[in-house]
């Protein structure tokens, strides 16, 4: 049994302790929002009225995706950073002025976002203080400017915990001047530089346009533009939420097998992959947007299929791994190995169903990526399908499996009830598994998102079944969801309040079956592949965004803010055009 | 047992996984299967697996 990682490196174990702490917190609010939005849409409990849908909306999407995932990346990629290299930050205090700027910004942005729940909010800035423009916050949708300050301030710590990681790898390069970097080290830069090419837009998107608009220094914006620099950075940000998940599959997954990684270097290839390919594929998110022409969009839509190889060898290695494990364990024959695998383990079952949700989302999500078939699915109810089995069950899944191994390690104490986690990962597969079958059925006869009234006053004809019959499947994956989260957090409560116990775990990590060495150098030349990476965004976007500009101006043809609640004396005239039109 | 708790309760969550999507793989084939239908097979299948995996081994004699 190696020394746990709290005794070795207690400071940093107190930060990743901390980071984690932030990160369940949003998982418990989001998880509350959620199972409100299944059981309001679904029309079987209303607690809220239909425009605070869109609170909940909001703050279902930013406490999970930007909160719970985020929060938990820079623990993880703390850990990573500190075991992989045998030493903390160079400067501890830059540490935590990075976990204080990512909680001040997400107090700043979750204090806009809970007062939409308030009947009268305050003015603050000059507007009301509010921010129900859901986690995309697309123009002319418009929220208080403190929403946006929050959001700046959160990415920026984001900037800063990259650049202490950075300078730890230097300060550890000067000391081993031969040595490769070490593969969850590489994983932790190589991540970062795809954030901060990627972030670029969403930086330029806020402080350029939406922000001053916001405080009423600009009169309008052009909502392609912020729109397209938001995707540019959108669909990195889904790799920013996954990434962290394959470090757990590809560093602690074989581990639990009973084995050790197939390839490192395989390994490398992906996290470089994505470093290439996650930016200059975004316009895919925009397939339906007007102002961009098809050619663009079908060049996007050409990038976005090279993204399937990094998660094809994912798929390959880490099975392979897996297999090599259960062999190791004394698993026979071409598929009765997998009987050897530890399914009693939490952690381990956790990250193994999570990749099989992984594998069948990715299916779903050559759909999206598909030009003409997106056109069928874009702003239908399978888009948020596809979102739970990926961020919500791929990413969450992992980690909520991944804390069962590491929190442990990162508190001295040993797991609480072991076969309650084991309870928690299959009813969170379960919970999945009804929720987002219903979602991808309704999608495809048409059911819209983003909105707390989808069926109108009417009933789809959905071809199997039932609409009621969707509806109930849903509120029931969103239940066992629910029940499933609260599980994780009472688990970890319990474990962090286990003292005196002596943890049953062993974080020591064994190396590759083919090592670093089977790979050339060029791998870790970082300046290379950033140098590539920029060539590649620059020739996807920089005609594009130019038409743009040239189209609807830097700051558009006088677009002010969309009213989230319209006036119904503004409406009438409208309602009374529209009954014209359609008698006439 | 026969079986593991561990592997009994994944074998019966894959079990309802695979009777939800059944379901509407079936009806692409012109099959239509009713909720009550799919849940009584579903519950009757669980049945018998924890039946069959809750029963003691039996004793086998050893060859030597």
């Amino acid at each position: 049994m190696s020394e746990l990682f709290v005794e070795k490196y207690p400071e940093q174990a107190r930060l990743i302790r901390l980071a984690f702490t932030a990160s369940f917190i949003a998982l418990g609010v989001g998880a509350v929002f959620g199972l409100l939005q299944a059981l309001h849409r679904t029309d079987i409990l209303r607690i809220v009225e239909s425009p605070t849908y869109y609170t909940l909306l909001t703050g279902h999407g930013v406490f999970l995706v930007v909160t719970f995932t985020i929060f938990f990346l820079v623990g993880l990629y703390q850990w990573a950073v500190t075991d992989s290299l045998d030493r903390g930050p160079v400067d501890p205090r830059v540490t935590w002025t990075w976990y204080g700027l990512m909680s001040a910004g997400t107090i700043i942005t979750a204090v806009t976002i809970l007062a939409g729940f308030l009947g009268d909010p305050p003015e603050v800035l000059g507007s009301e203080l509010s921010a129900d423009v859901l986690f995309t916050f697309y123009a002319p949708l418009q929220a208080n400017p403190l929403f946006y300050v929050g959001l700046v301030v959160f990415v920026v710590g984001t900037w800063l915990a990259g650049a202490d990681w950075f300078r730890t790898w230097l300060a550890w390069s000067r000391d081993n001047p031969d040595e490769r970097i070490p593969l969850p080290t590489f994983m932790v830069l190589t991540t970062m530089i795809m954030w901060y090419i990627s972030s670029i837009g969403v930086a330029i998107a806020i402080l350029a346009f939406i922000l001053p608009w916001s405080l009423a220094l600009t009169e309008s914006l052009n909502p392609t533009l912020t729109r397209t620099l938001f995707w540019y950075f959108g669909h990195a940000f889904v790799y920013f939420w996954l990434l962290p998940a394959y470090l757990l599959w590809y560093i602690v997954l074989p581990k639990l097998s009973g084995g050790r990684l197939f390839s490192d270097p395989l390994a490398r290839v992906v996290f470089i992959l994505f470093v290439l390919l996650s930016t200059p594929v975004g316009i895919h998110h925009q397939y339906l947007d007007p102002g961009i022409s098809e050619g663009f969009k079908f060049i996007a839509m050409t990038n976005t299929m090279f993204l399937l190889l990094p998660s094809l060898l994912t798929a390959f290695t880490v099975v392979a791994s897996m297999e090599h494990g259960a062999r190791q364990r004394g698993g026979e024959g071409t598929f009765n190995w997998l009987r050897a695998l530890p399914w009693r383990d939490p952690a381990f079952t956790g990250m193994a169903l999570a990749g099989i949700v992984f594998a069948f989302g990715g299916f779903t999500g050559i759909v999206n990526a598909g030009m003409n078939i997106n056109y069928l699915v874009h702003n239908s109810v399978w888009i948020p399908g596809h979102i739970h089995t990926q961020v919500g069950t791929a990413v969450a899944l992992t980690l909520m499996a991944g804390s069962y191994w590491l929190v442990p390690q990162l508190t001295g104490n040993r797991l609480v009830n072991r076969q309650a986690g084991l309870v928690q990962v299959v009813l969170w597969f379960l919970g999945i598994v009804f929720m987002t079958n219903s979602m991808y059925r309704a999608g495809l006869f048409g059911v819209p998102r983003r909105t707390a009234e989808p069926e109108y006053s009417f009933e789809y004809d959905i071809g199997v079944g039932s609409m009621a019959e969707l509806n109930v499947q849903l509120a029931l994956g969103g239940t066992l969801l629910f029940v499933s989260a609260m599980l994780f957090l009472g688990i970890m409560l319990l474990t962090a309040f286990n003292d005196d116990t002596e943890p049953l775990v062993d974080g020591t990590i064994p190396p590759a079956l083919s090592g670093p060495e089977d790979s050339p150098p060029v791998l870790d030349n970082l300046r290379l592949w950033i140098a590539i990476a920029l060539v590649l965004v620059v020739i996807a976007y920089i005609i594009p965004l130019a038409s743009i500009v040239d189209r609807g101006g830097l700051f558009g043809p006088d677009i002010g803010p969309f009213p989230v609640f319209v006036q119904i004396t503004d409406a009438i005239p409208t309602v009374f055009y529209s009954l014209g039109a359609l008698i006439a | 047992m026969r079986i593991s708790p561990p592997r009994l309760l994944l074998i019966v969550a894959f079990v309802l996984v695979v009777f939800l999507e059944a379901r509407t793989v079936l009806a692409f084939f012109g099959v239509a299967v009713s909720p009550l239908e799919s849940a009584i097979a579903a519950v009757a299948v669980i049945a018998v697996l924890v039946y069959w995996g809750t029963r003691p081994v039996d004793e086998e004699p050893t060859e030597e």
